[in-house]
């Protein structure tokens, strides 16, 4: 909250308040749409369940990803480091 | 906290070529952290890559940037290393590139010892011109040269750099991009040569050959092969065949008195061209 968000206009926002333990937390996740290639990693590295597979014809093999529910993620990070094309920023 | 990778990236060139869940992308990100956590400034930071699919990072990243020949990275490397021994160098690499088309190159940067680092993405192939087969690719495996499978045996990246006299060795798979960029941050730090093998996928050219054609069951297929260092030494030949051992192989302090360090590098090369150097403007 106190941490400056630093996501570019042209991502989507997904916001949502989360808990950490017993702590309260606020998450915002940014995802550049045009960026992504649709490779389904975020979805699979995700312990949480937070992304989900969604249908897109522009794309090469006819997906993209998007947030099911923000409120649970655990700010873990793990989509956003093994995201190989830059298109998730976690804040 | 999210990391600001636009800060060290040419963004007009974003989205990169890499296939979708490219492995190197992975790589990329957690080299990008390690420049990070070592606090350099863009200016002092070269980065050099020679032919492949790994060729194109530095093109995409925002310092000094050299793209060469094929496997001739760590010769290009050298030359700019002696020439401005201050500065940073990072060569990143691939298999074919390092181990097969640079053989020679590698094993001679190894044993000169010299203060830079180099970041091997081994995918097992050689994934831009086709899915050959490369000196890393697995006893068994299909690849467009190998149509009934391999029956060359594989280099040990990590234990040729060790056998030729490199002072860092380290290995991590793209499963872990933690430990990737912990591993590849030790290496800048170290002063001498440092090489980290990170193993990755190509399931466009060697996983659809091998049933393992998207992102998702090539990583599994690493994950599933991944053991970590202090769990194989326990353990019998046959057991780790066509296993990635993880971990840290040799780091910064080894054990002198074992018998396999008797070689292990006496001085950095850089240092010891200077004294040369000092040595040569003297006489005159």
């Amino acid at each position: 909250m106190s941490e400056k968000i630093n996501i570019p206009d042209h991502y989507r926002r997904w916001e949502a308040d989360i808990k950490i333990g017993k702590k309260d937390d606020h998450v915002t996740i940014g995802y550049w749409r045009d960026g992504c290639k649709g490779c389904g990693i975020c979805v699979d590295v995700c312990p949480k369940k937070v992304w989900e597979i969604i249908e897109a014809k522009d794309k090469w093999n006819g997906q993209v990803v998007q947030v099911t529910d923000a409120s649970k993620c655990i700010k873990c990070m793990l989509c956003e480091i093994h995201c190989p094309d830059f298109c998730i920023k976690i804040y | 906290m999210a990391f600001e990778y636009e800060k060290y990236l040419r963004m007009d060139k974003i989205p990169h070529l890499w296939c979708p869940g490219c492995g190197i992308g992975v790589v990329l990100k957690a080299m990008l952290r390690a420049v990070e956590n070592m606090g350099w400034n863009k200016d002092d930071v070269a980065f050099v890559s020679g032919i492949g699919c790994t060729s194109r990072a530095p093109g995409y990243i925002d310092c000094n940037t050299l793209h060469t020949t094929h496997g001739r990275a760590l010769a290009f490397a050298t030359g700019i290393k002696l020439a401005r021994p201050a500065k940073h160098v990072v060569i990143f690499s691939g298999d074919g590139d390092a181990t097969a088309i640079g053989g020679n190159h590698f094993i001679h940067a190894c044993r000169r010892n010299i203060n830079m680092t180099l970041v091997v993405v081994n995918n097992n192939t050689y994934g831009m011109t086709g899915g050959q087969h490369s000196p890393t690719t697995p006893i068994g495996y299909k690849t467009s040269t190998t149509v009934y499978g391999n029956i060359d045996p594989t280099f040990d990246i990590c234990m040729l750099a060790r056998g030729a006299g490199a002072s860092y060795v380290a290995r991590a798979t793209v499963n872990k991009g933690k430990q990737l960029e912990k591993y590849i941050t030790k290496g800048f730090e170290h002063n001498g040569f440092s090489v980290i093998v990170a193993t990755a996928n190509c399931h466009t050219q060697f996983g659809r050959k091998n049933k393992m054609g998207d992102p998702i069951s090539a990583r599994k297929w690493i994950a599933d092969r991944e053991i970590p260092l202090e769990k194989a030494r326990e353990m019998k030949a046959e057991e780790l065949k066509d296993r990635v051992i993880t971990g840290e192989f040799i780091t910064e302090e080894p054990e002198k008195t074992r018998w396999d360090n008797y070689n292990h590098p006496v001085h950095e090369y850089t240092e010891a061209y200077q004294t040369i150097r000092d040595k040569a403007q003297e006489k005159k």
